[in-house]
């Protein structure tokens, strides 16, 4: 992300979770936390318990945020955010927190009559295959939950839609044949089925990489018949850099009710 | 083969669906899925750093140092560069790669006094990095990326601020100073916990093997065995590297270390001479009363003063003199004063100093800007006052100089005088490729310290052939010092590959 695409997701990011933006410019913008915003960033429990307990008026804090230092004013006071920051990351963090599970639904129009519509099981998986190195790839996939049609590519699609998280007047939500947790099991069923075809000369690689470090590590401990500690923890960390594994996450996921 | 799944996701989702409630924002949840997609590491090897990096063009092998570094050492290094290629535009690359990936959010950089503010403005301009020079106040808690120099770092109270915090990466520079374990530095850094570390160094060895053993340890403890056991396996003899594969290997494991040929720009060349003086009659015969010295009295025996003597004969008899005096004082053997006292009238008396004449002529010759190095001070102002009376123009530097005095000594060097004259302790973290003519009045012992005074000028940015003059007095000491400095460079190039030509005879040999 470059200073100007941080700059709007931080925008983006505070008037979606209603913390209202007192000031601003291309370069920064000042923020004034709400009180769950503050809990989740700011860090600061006790200040939280203190208030709590005693019943103080709460006074959540106020961020400036710059994203360039070389054109704001050198009086402003505030945290540079980099693509990379500290607080860039909290951020991202917390929308994760607060972007896992939606229910949507396509916007109709009111003049058309009644619409039918089709619900869908959208996931968005992230998959990771660990070593010495790391790999990740994310997957968005989509089961109709009529059918059992699968979709790649769901995310793309959906994001192309007009959709509202109410139901429109108008429209006729499908009862789904397939319960959607029956549905996340074919999802991770194609998962599983991409991994099994993918290429994993990877695997076979890390293992060389780690034969050879292990050889270099017994080479100055041939002699001794009973390895210290130190070889252990070293023979150890060597399994834990080298030994291959794959991790499936679901990042975010929900039910979409499409035309 | 491990697959991990979490459930977790699946089981707050099935609380969703039953109770139809707790849905959140559409907007937040695309976000999400952009944020992992701008985050997300596509290929087991590239870095992402360097898209983000509009003020900074980084070289082809400084991106191949970052990324060896983290692909395949793990982000714990000893970046071993020659002088001048950059090893701080590396350590730069490698920090940002690990900020952007979120693994560190706390890092220590531990540099040189002199150095502190050139980092912090190099990681704050080229790498959009915050970092804030240490002051005596500072609380480090609230500092993310904190630089300090390495006196300050092992002292109380700031050592055990620095062991409170959590760290997720530790960058040293100059590292060859902690070559030697038992120094309390060596001790701090080997506490430290070492998520990620780099070492910064372009002088890994500067006496023997064993130095090595010590950096490769602060990064893999208890990979090398004990001492003891290194030791056996290569010190069959100090300099007998032959059966040294395995030594190798985990050098290369821990070890980058780019040569000015490998990194494909096109470098000037070093033209190297060695400059062989014959001592004047009287000259001649001073020095030889210093080798007498020891059969005269066994005050003056001790061979490291002795040593002293010699070389500083060979500088100029202001270093000499002082030494001599030295000695005066500290002793009260009647004959041996004697002796002392002629062997100072002697000196004193000498009106040529066959080195300095030499260097005067080069000076000439060159008719273009010159360094001057030598190991003492004593020499240093004798020089500066020489060149004065032929009506040459120089400046002193050294390494007690502040970066105020530094910079300031650097802008005369550059505006105004011909000549400058440093002493060993200016060698470091200062920049001079306007110019390509060095003197090495005296010669150090160790090699290493030859090749940072050469990377002075032949760095990036030098655009002639860099000439290096070597200054001996035929049948000294420093005879001895240039054949040992042979035997040192054997052993380095053994072990992490051919060394810059430092000395003109290598190639003959």
């Amino acid at each position: 992300m470059f200073p100007q695409q941080v700059h709007e997701y931080m925008k983006t990011f505070f008037q979606e979770t209603n913390c209202q933006i007192i000031e601003e410019d291309e370069h920064y913008l000042t923020v004034q936390l709400t009180i769950d915003m503050d809990k989740r960033i700011m860090n600061r429990p006790y200040y939280w318990k203190y208030v709590e307990s005693t019943n103080g008026v709460p006074a959540p804090s106020q961020l400036t945020l710059i994203t360039d230092q070389n054109h704001v004013s050198s009086e402003l006071r505030g945290e540079i955010v980099h693509f990379g920051s500290y607080r860039l990351n909290q951020l991202f963090k917390a929308t994760k927190e607060l972007g896992k599970y939606v229910q949507m639904f396509e916007n109709t129009d009111s003049f058309e009559g009644q619409t039918i519509l089709t619900p869908y099981l959208g996931v968005n998986y992230k998959v990771s295959y660990l070593c010495d190195k790391t790999r990740e790839h994310l997957y968005s996939l989509g089961v109709n939950l009529m059918t059992g049609k699968i979709i790649d590519d769901f995310q793309d699609i959906v994001t192309q839609i007009d959709l509202v998280s109410d139901l429109p007047d108008n429209a006729f939500p499908l009862q789904f044949i397939i319960k959607p947790l029956r549905g996340i099991e074919r999802l991770d069923l194609v998962i599983n089925n991409i991994i099994q075809l993918d290429d994993h000369t990877w695997v076979e690689e890390a293992d060389k990489r780690w034969k050879r470090d292990q050889r270099v590590l017994d080479y100055f401990y041939k002699d001794i018949d009973e390895k210290p500690e130190c070889y252990e923890i070293e023979a150890k960390a060597l399994e834990e850099r080298y030994n291959a594994k794959i991790k499936i996450e679901i990042i975010n996921g929900g039910l979409f009710y499409l035309r | 083969m491990i697959i991990e799944r979490s459930p977790e996701w699946e089981e707050s989702f099935k609380e969703r669906l039953e109770q139809q409630d707790n849905w959140d924002n559409w907007a937040l949840y695309k976000m999400t899925y952009e944020v992992e997609k701008a985050n997300l590491i596509t290929e087991f090897t590239g870095l992402q750093s360097p898209k983000y990096l509009p003020n900074l063009t980084p070289l082809a092998h400084q991106l191949d140092v970052a990324q060896t570094v983290i692909e395949k050492m793990n982000g714990k290094a000893i970046l071993a560069d020659e002088v001048g290629l950059g090893k701080t535009i590396e350590a730069g690359l490698i920090l940002k790669e690990y900020l952007i990936r979120g693994q560190v959010k706390k890092a220590l950089i531990l540099a040189p006094a002199s150095l502190i503010n050139q980092w912090a403005d190099e990681l704050n301009n080229k790498f959009n990095i915050p970092a804030i020079p240490y002051k005596k106040k500072s609380s480090i808690e609230y500092i993310d990326i904190v630089v300090m120099s390495m006196d300050t770092a092992k002292k109380s109270p700031h050592k055990e601020q620095i062991y409170e915090q959590n760290y997720d990466m530790i960058i040293i520079d100059e590292a060859h100073k902690l070559k030697n374990h038992k120094t309390k530095i060596y001790e701090f850094v080997q506490s430290l916990k070492k998520k990620f570390c780099l070492l910064l160094t372009a002088t890994p060895i500067q006496n023997d093997v064993f130095e090595l053993f010590y950096l490769i340890s602060l990064l893999k403890p208890g990979h090398l065995g004990n001492f003891e056991v290194f030791q056996e396996a290569f010190s069959a003899s100090k300099h007998d590297l032959d059966n040294d594969e395995f030594l190798k290997e985990l050098v290369n494991q821990v070890m980058v270390r780019n040569r000015r040929q490998d990194t494909g720009i096109e470098w000037s060349n070093r033209k190297v001479q060695n400059i062989s003086i014959q001592f004047t009659e009287k000259e001649r015969e001073v020095y030889d009363m210093i080798l007498q010295l020891k059969d005269v009295s066994p005050v003056f025996s001790g061979s490291f003063s002795m040593i002293t003597l010699q070389k500083e004969m060979c500088s100029s008899k202001e270093a000499t003199c002082l030494t001599l005096e030295n000695m005066i004082q500290n002793s009260n053997d009647e004959e041996g004063l004697e002796f002392v006292h002629k062997l100072m009238e002697k000196l004193m008396s000498l009106e040529i100093n066959s080195k300095a004449e030499k260097t005067y002529e080069i000076i000439s010759e060159a008719n273009d800007k010159v360094i001057i190095f030598t190991e003492y001070r004593a020499s240093q102002i004798y020089l500066q006052w020489f060149l004065h009376t032929k009506g040459i123009k120089s400046v002193l530097f050294n390494g007690k100089f502040n970066k105020s005095k530094r910079d300031y000594m650097k802008h005369l060097f550059k505006e105004q005088a011909q000549v400058l004259i440093a002493t060993e302790a200016g060698g470091e973290g200062i920049n001079l490729q306007f110019c390509h003519h060095v003197i090495n009045y005296d010669l150090p012992w160790n090699p290493m310290k030859l090749e940072q005074r050469i990377g002075r000028v032949h760095r990036l940015g030098q655009e002639h052939d860099v000439q290096i003059y070597n200054l001996a007095i035929a049948n000294t000491i420093e005879q001895n010092i240039l054949d040992l400095l042979q035997t040192k460079i054997d052993v380095f190039e053994k072990v992490v590959g051919e060394l810059d030509e430092i000395l003109a005879f290598k190639k003959s040999i």
